[in-house]
């Protein structure tokens, strides 16, 4: 099987230039498998742009994005926010990428191209030529196999978020200089795959720098990348400024000079007012507030998009009774959660969900999850089953003293106060709020000292080979309820290996209705994304990006003015 | 003197040492993990305990208490600051970078709260029960209860909606750009200022009222002085000294108040990146600016101290 994402020119073709590409094609066809490198590739390596979307744009300017506060440390891959790959992604590249111009396409990046075999268990990466990082070295196929081992087995001391996408990846191989091949244990779907090869966290770093920091980059600040923009300068918690790479591989991009990405809190006042007083020309994680007023605003654009992270309620199954499905799915089935999220429509955008994302193709669409119980607009059905569920699991009287963990954030703190409510009134189960800074919940949830727990998680892709593992896996890192059920983990291995979109897809939907009937967490809302950006600002459209971890490049983006 | 001064001195050390004590006892018993925010939430879940425990130790927080407390205070004798472990920030270059700023709004914060105090309280006192003592009273005891980092939220958006206003989003220095400086530094001060003038106010009417009443006030007025000589020569030097005593003070309440007004309006200064340290829990930097903010506060008293000597030549030390 061959996957290639290989945009043609757009240039007319003559009779004679026509018959010899077909030629070659034809050939190529023929001879793919035995050719290591030949004209065909050569050709075809040249034949790829990345392009804006609108025919004529322009050269030039600064882009001032403002994103989230200064990250932690500079190692991308042993990063999980966007404190990270907000001011840093600019300045490299991954083996493949999502189309910046839909966020969805994956579409050729430092691989100009690729082949998955037969069976699923071998995949090729042809590597560009004559790319440089931004120190002058040579980019190589043993760059890629560095950067790819640390992710896949990292070394002592240091943690990489992303490794179990690759768990299934035996061995790395370098072929040539422009060639790796990445070998399977077990085959694993082609979109998991190629999702995680594409995800915007596997930024490519040279072996030299990586050996000479030994494989922690934590503390090096800019580290040579191929990416379309270079470091300039960094003040710390204040500005990154990147300028433009003039020998990028994608010859015309990228159309900005500069770009400078101020670090400012998610959701704050002063992120929304430094957009909305011409500061900064990108808003990105805005509050709902400043996003309407953006919207209103004739000179701006206001776009909203999905977020790669699930809100919820963890319940302590090692704690009785919450050990009991009916306890779990009672509680799931009392919490009414289009009031949950219309509670803090003025402090963050969410959507109603289950317990995989709802916009997902593998997962049961939002129609026919509104009609399901315990998501339906008027929640006295749910509430009445529920209270059966409760008088079956021999609770009818309610519970007292349950200890709710609650975040130390402005939505945790509404939702933990409408959650206690909707199960006092819907249960007569008595809570008991305890507010806990970030770290500390994550310190409490993970020693399981806690009856209740509100909070959020993120997961790399939207597929749920990914997050099935993460979050509801026996031992998966995120399931913080220790929640276990035999027959959802057999299923998720299966799920995992399957090859087959439409039995997968049926897979999918049976897993969900064991998370209904067995819940591992109560899902209170799926996060959405608000972005703004001033009129001028084009090339980059993102209504349909997935998280705000993938597309984070400008290259593709102009201004204007 | 020189013993008045040693003495006090002395007294400003065993002060920084308790304040040394108690900050490091805080942050080491204030719940909540470094590691989150450093490694992120995902990350964070992804440690073993044993990851932790080598990390935490690599840090150096696996060492007994009294142990990391005499080496943090060895490194600082020896003019160590040592690096936050976010990034490795040297917290010396934190200090020069951003401590310029929040002095010149600590500065202008008391020149301004003078500038407004010291007037409505002269013009308080002299004419007390009228209109004009009433309104300034009032305003007084508004702005002494208005929190400096509400009316800074609202000073940020009545500026951003009624004139599109925002003050720049990076550090720049008075020697850089010095129009670009002053819109940083202006609004914390005149918040800051304010409310600090409003203590200066009350403090200066009630001594001036005491003051004016004294023989030496009569005697000058008798002796045909007009009245404002009467006030900037005779009665107001009089009453500064307990102002000036309150000033130092109000000087302690404009450092902390700084680190919430930077906040409301996003400077950039040291005020602010206390805020940060706290959050992400980079205990080396939350001890070295608290120990520096108490340094500065022991070091405005011992000042203002001295300076009663030099104000008043009837004051000397034992």
């Amino acid at each position: 099987m061959t996957d290639q994402h290989v945009r043609p020119r757009s240039t007319s073709l003559s009779r004679r230039a026509f018959l010899s590409r077909f030629g070659l094609a034809g050939a190529g066809a023929v001879f793919a498998s035995r050719l290591l490198e030949g004209p065909a590739h050569a050709q075809q390596e040249g034949t790829f742009q990345l392009r804006a979307p609108e025919p004529n744009p322009k050269y030039g300017g600064t882009l001032r994005f403002g994103v989230h506060n200064a990250p932690a440390h500079f190692d991308v891959h042993q990063s999980g926010t966007v404190g990270n790959i907000g001011p840093q992604g600019p300045m490299y590249d991954c083996l493949i990428r999502r189309d910046p111009r839909d966020g969805q396409t994956i579409i050729p990046d430092l691989a100009w191209k690729w082949e998955i075999s037969p069976d699923g268990r071998t995949y090729t990466f042809f590597l560009r030529r004559g790319v440089k990082f931004h120190d002058g070295a040579d980019f190589t196929a043993e760059d890629v196999k560095a950067t790819y081992q640390r992710i896949i087995s990292p070394p002592k001391g240091v943690v990489i978020p992303r490794s179990p996408l690759f768990s299934a990846v035996s061995e790395v191989a370098v072929l040539d200089p422009h060639r790796i091949q990445f070998k399977l244990k077990e085959p694993r779907p082609r979109a998991f795959m190629l999702g995680a090869f594409a995800s915007g966290w596997n930024i490519i770093v040279r072996k030299e720098t990586l050996e000479k920091n030994d494989w922690n980059l934590r503390n090096v600040m800019a580290y040579p990348g191929t990416g379309p923009f270079r470091h300039v300068s960094r003040k710390d918690k204040e500005v990154w400024v990147m300028e433009k790479n003039p020998t990028y591989w994608n010859k015309g991009l990228p159309y900005l000079d500069r770009v400078e990405v101020y670090h400012l809190p998610p959701f704050s006042p002063e992120l929304g007012s430094a957009l909305l007083a011409g500061k900064i020309d990108y808003g990105r994680l805005l509050d709902p507030v400043t996003w309407r007023k953006a919207k209103e605003s004739s000179n701006m654009t206001a776009r909203e998009f999905n977020q790669s992270v699930i809100q919820a309620v963890w319940v302590n199954n090692k704690r009785k009774p919450f050990g009991d499905p009916k306890v779990r799915r009672a509680m799931h089935l009392a919490l009414d959660k289009h009031v949950l999220v219309d509670v803090v429509r003025d402090v963050a955008p969410m959507m109603v969900g289950g317990f995989v994302y709802p916009f997902h193709e593998l997962s049961t669409p939002p129609e026919e999850l509104g009609k399901r119980l315990g998501y339906q607009k008027d929640p006295k059905p749910a509430v009445q089953e529920a209270r059966k569920l409760m008088a079956a699991a021999g609770h009818a009287g309610g519970l007292k003293n349950v200890d709710f963990l609650v975040r130390d954030a402005a939505t945790y703190k509404l939702w933990a106060v409408a959650i206690q409510s909707m199960l006092k009134e819907a249960l007569n189960i008595e809570t008991k709020l305890r507010t806990v800074q970030i770290s500390q919940w994550f310190e409490e949830a993970a020693a399981g000292n806690f009856d209740l727990g509100i909070a959020a998680i993120v997961s790399a892709l939207m597929d749920p080979s990914d997050y099935f593992t993460a979050w509801y896996g026996k031992d998966g890192p995120q399931n913080y309820s220790s929640w276990t059920n035999e027959q959802f983990h057999t299923l998720a291995r299966q799920i995992e290996r399957e090859l087959d979109d439409g039995k997968r897809k049926a897979m999918v939907r049976q897993a969900e209705q064991i998370l209904e009937e067995d819940p591992p967490l109560l899902p209170v809302a799926y996060e959405k994304i608000y972005d703004s950006y001033y009129n001028y600002v084009k090339g980059q459209d993102p209504t349909r990006f997935f998280g705000i971890y993938d597309v984070v490049r400008w290259d593709t983006v102009w201004l204007a003015k | 003197m020189r013993k008045y001064l040693l003495r006090r001195l002395l007294f400003g050390l065993v002060t920084l040492v308790g304040v040394s004590v108690i900050i490091f006892v805080v942050m080491r018993i204030l719940p909540g993990d470094p590691l989150v925010a450093m490694f992120g939430i995902e990350g964070f879940a992804k440690l073993t305990p044993a990851d932790r425990a080598r990390i935490m130790e690599e840090l150096g927080f696996s060492d007994a208490l009294p142990v990391q407390y005499v080496r943090w205070l060895h490194d600082i004798g020896l003019g160590r600051l040592g690096k936050s472990f976010f990034r490795a920030e040297s917290v010396a270059d934190v200090i020069l970078h951003r401590g310029p700023l929040s002095a010149e709004i600590g500065i202008l914060s008391v020149v301004i709260s003078w500038l407004v105090g010291l007037p409505v309280g002269i013009i308080s006192a002299f004419r007390p029960n009228s209109w004009s003592d009433n309104v300034a009273r009032s305003l007084a005891i508004v702005f002494l209860a208005i929190p400096g980092f509400w009316l800074g939220m609202l000073v940020v958006l009545a500026l951003l909606f009624w004139f599109h206003f925002k003050a720049p989003l990076v550090i720049v220095h008075l020697w850089q750009d010095p129009w670009a400086n002053f819109q940083l530094v202006i609004g914390p001060a005149v918040v800051l200022g304010l409310s600090q003038g409003a203590y200066i106010a009350r403090m200066s009417r009630s001594c001036l009222l005491e003051v004016i009443r004294e023989d030496f006030v009569r005697t000058a007025r008798a002796k045909g002085l007009i009245e404002g000589l009467v006030v900037l020569r005779h009665a107001l030097p009089n009453a500064l000294l307990p102002v000036i005593t309150v000033s130092g003070i109000l000087m302690g309440f404009v450092l902390g108040g700084s680190v919430a007004v930077e906040q409301a309006f996003g400077v950039p200064g040291l005020g602010r990146a206390l805020v940060t340290a706290v959050i992400e829990r980079d205990i080396v930097v939350v001890q070295n600016l608290v120990l520096l903010y108490g340094v500065i506060f022991v070091v405005i008293n011992v000042l203002v101290d001295l300076s009663y000597a030099w104000l008043d030549p009837r004051i000397r030390y034992r």
